[in-house]
């Protein structure tokens, strides 16, 4: 049993990340990160990449964006490396013209998606009927510019990754915690409970989120997983002692107000977005999207919401 | 995607640290402003500057420290958040003045260094990554990662990653360390007392068992890879051909292109591409023996030589003491010598019936049979006198490394200080 001492953000770099140091706004900030790590989720399902490349490359990007801000770097280009660097790290690398084509295909889809979304938004408040059509997708050609520059792009992104995370890759995922402590708890037997609190380590009921906030760069591995079992035992309406002088957490060290946090982190996952809330994110994977945003909002002065 | 080299350095001429740079004029790049920086890898040892970077690390510590009702002490499986490291980015090169250069291994080249800050002496491996299509070498992520988890008391301590100017300017900055055993096999005048053998054979068997415990091969281990400081410590280094074992390995199996040939195992000699901690172990007995003998015991100019120069010192191998011999790739284009004993009696004469029986389980064809570091650590030669002697009693010798050069072996202090040695170890109670 491995103790490594894996890295965490440090208070300072908490409160104030390098994206909000250049006026991105918190909400925002979290949304990218969140859809950041979706595309590396979709892309590992496309490259049948092993679900301990995917969860390591998805901790390593919520890393990175406490050394780095979002207007400095893409978060599709950081994905892109932070999942080329968590596959070399699980000893199941890929090909680089494998990523870069995955990507390229999730993007133009997404792309698609988006403006049919906005066709029909717009169709609703007309009267004419929105027309659904299909994506036509064109792969790149190898040797073409396209490809160069993505492939570079995945290049330098896995090196900053390296560089500005002091090339300290230590990271533990959490399923074998998972399965110790609810063992001693006694609940191995209890199918849904194993199933769900599997889920809320990857952030998600619902299959697409995963792992998609930045808790694994923030929380021990011990309080996330009691994160986790605190919302599937009060989900599922199973009693754990929870008295101040004798609650479960504390038999794995963990703190009711880091677990609270934790579980606030996971749960907003799933506030509700708007449609402008999607495309906006949409319209910000690479850098100069997140650039030209702050430079729309620039003019209202200040802090933007 | 160039604006990704940060807030900028202004340019400097050269760089002291490119390699082909030989005129050491005294142009210093400019003083970096001192970060506040606490350092990464002295949180475990210090705890106390850590808590002083961050006050309050986390929200509830304020809570925590208000809290009346007491609560256990943190298990060792849960350190207190303030116990983790920060993210930190890499440092620049430029925090180390550099020194002389030790080495050009394989792989990389090896300088000594200073730390301007601490004025601490480390060693500085460059790593090579030019002509890289594939981005950074799995093989380099393999060599730190592995650093970084397998720290122990005998394994060389990795304190940070740093970088140059240039993409391709990596550093892996380690403790300096005086000697290789290599080299001080070849140079010492007497070779090691039994009672010093034994202390640096539990100190490498405990190294090794660290690493295979966190399911890391090293994969080369030899003299030249094991560093030795003036305080009779051994650490394991060079994890250039180390990888994680247990994964699920990829097609055409593991690579048979791994450990220096003298110290390589039979069954990777005959081309299994499933191997595993066992063949450290053979590593092991063949550094085992060089120590006893003061050169390597298998001097081989090929691998078909050293081949049946194992067929000889531990007779040909037999259906019993190897089973699966016959299955092995290479096994039915090699004709087995005809059966003979084993000679490891007569190759160690003056160490005791246990140290044979060690040697021959550490020397056994059999990798499911081969002893492990954990097992080995537990051999009654290390229980039996003479008992293993203390570091701190350990003399010291001039360190090639470090540049300093060694008095001529007559003049050396050190046979009368053996000697004494040799009498305190007697009344040493380890
Ligand atoms: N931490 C260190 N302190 C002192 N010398 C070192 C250190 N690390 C390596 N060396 C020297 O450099 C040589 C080559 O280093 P090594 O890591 O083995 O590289 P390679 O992969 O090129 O063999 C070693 O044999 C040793 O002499
Ligand atoms: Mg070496």
């Amino acid at each position: 049993m491995s103790t490594s001492l894996y890295p965490l953000a440090s208070l300072p770099q908490i409160e104030k990340t390098p994206s909000r140091e250049d006026g991105i706004p918190g909400d925002l900030e979290e949304d990218l990160r969140a859809y950041g790590c979706k595309l590396i989720h979709e892309a590992g399902i496309l490259l049948k990449q092993k679900q301990v490349a995917v969860a390591t490359a998805q901790i390593l990007f919520q890393r990175f964006w406490f050394a780095t801000s979002m207007k400095q770097f893409g978060i599709g280009d950081i994905g892109m490396g932070a999942l080329y660097l968590a596959s070399k790290l699980e000893e199941c690398p890929v090909r680089i013209r494998d990523l870069v084509n995955v990507y390229d295909l999730l993007l133009q889809r997404k792309a698609h998606i988006r403006a049919q979304a906005v066709a029909s938004s717009l169709a609703s408040t007309s009267s004419s009927t929105p027309s659904w059509s299909e994506l036509k997708y064109t792969p790149m050609s190898y040797f073409g510019n396209t490809f160069y520059d993505l492939k570079e792009a995945v290049v330098v992104a896995e090196m900053q990754i390296l560089k500005r995370l002091g090339f300290n890759l230590t990271v533990v995922l959490p399923y074998n915690t998972l399965v110790n402590y609810l063992r001693v708890l006694g609940l191995t037997s209890r199918e849904d409970v194993c199933t769900k609190a599997w889920g809320y380590l990857n952030d998600a009921p619902s299959v697409e989120a995963r792992l998609q906030t930045p808790v694994y760069a923030l929380y021990s591995v011990p309080t996330i997983v009691c994160a986790a079992i605190l919302l599937t035992t009060r989900h599922l309406g199973i009693a754990l002692p929870s008295a101040p002088e004798n609650c479960w957490w504390e038999l794995f060290d963990a703190e009711w107000e880091d677990l609270s946090s934790v579980c606030g982190w996971i749960m907003r996952l799933y506030r509700e977005r708007s449609l402008e809330d999607h495309t906006r994110v949409m319209g910000m994977v690479a850098k100069k999207g997140v650039r030209q945003w702050l430079e729309e909002h620039r003019s209202v002065g200040g802090e933007v919401r | 995607m160039s604006d990704g080299a940060g807030p900028s350095t202004p340019s400097r001429k050269r760089s002291r640290w490119d390699i082909d740079e030989e005129n050491d004029q005294l142009e210093q790049p400019q003083p970096q402003p001192v970060k506040r920086r606490s350092k990464t890898k002295s949180t475990k040892t210090s705890p106390a500057p850590e808590q002083a970077q961050h006050p309050a690390a986390t929200h509830t510590e304020l809570q925590r420290t208000s809290t009346v009702h007491k609560r256990p002490p943190h298990s060792v499986f849960v350190p207190p958040r303030t116990l983790h490291p920060p993210l930190m980015p890499s440092r620049s090169v430029y925090c180390y003045e550099r020194l002389n250069s030790i080495e050009e291994g394989s792989y990389g080249v090896v300088f000594r260094a200073r730390d301007k800050v601490t004025g601490d002496i480390v060693a500085l491996k460059k790593l090579k990554l030019d002509e890289e299509k594939n981005g950074f070498p799995i093989t380099a992520l393999r060599e730190i990662n592995s650093l970084m988890v397998c720290k122990h008391e005998n394994v060389v301590g990795i304190r940070e990653v740093v970088v140059g100017d240039t993409l391709t300017q990596v550093f892996i900055v380690m403790d300096f360390i005086e000697h290789d055993l290599k080299t001080l096999l070849t140079t010492m005048p007497a070779p090691f007392l039994q009672s010093e053998v034994k202390t640096l054979m539990l100190q490498l068997l405990s190294a090794v068992a660290h690493c295979h415990e966190r399911w890391i091969l090293h994969r080369d281990l030899k003299t030249s890879n094991l560093l030795m400081n003036n305080r009779g410590t051994i650490k394991v280094a060079d994890f250039g051909l180390a990888r994680r074992y247990g994964d699920p390995v990829g097609v055409g199996g593991l690579t048979q292109l791994v450990v220096t040939l003298w110290y390589r195992a039979p069954e990777i000699l005959l081309g299994a591409t499933k191997y595993s901690t066992a063949i450290d172990m053979w590593s092991v007995g063949c550094i085992f023996a060089e120590l006893l003998l003061k050169e390597p015991l298998f001097l081989a100019k090929g691998e078909i030589e050293l081949l049946s120069m194992i067929f000889k010192l531990l007779g040909p191998p037999t259906p019993h003491s190897w089973p699966e011999y016959q299955t092995l790739p290479l096994a039915k284009s090699i004709s087995l010598p005809p059966p003979q004993l084993p000679q490891l009696r007569q190759k160690f004469p003056h160490i005791t019936a246990a140290g044979v029986d060690l040697m021959s389980r550490l020397l056994t064809y059999d990798p499911e049979m081969r002893i492990s570091a954990v097992d080995a650590l537990k051999h009654p030669y290390f229980s039996e006198s003479p008992l293993p002697k203390h570091p701190d009693l350990f003399s010291s010798f001039p360190s090639a490394a470090a540049g300093e050069k060694r008095r001529k072996p007559y003049e050396s202090p050190s046979a009368p200080v053996r000697a004494a040695d040799h009498k305190l170890l007697t009344d040493f109670d380890p």
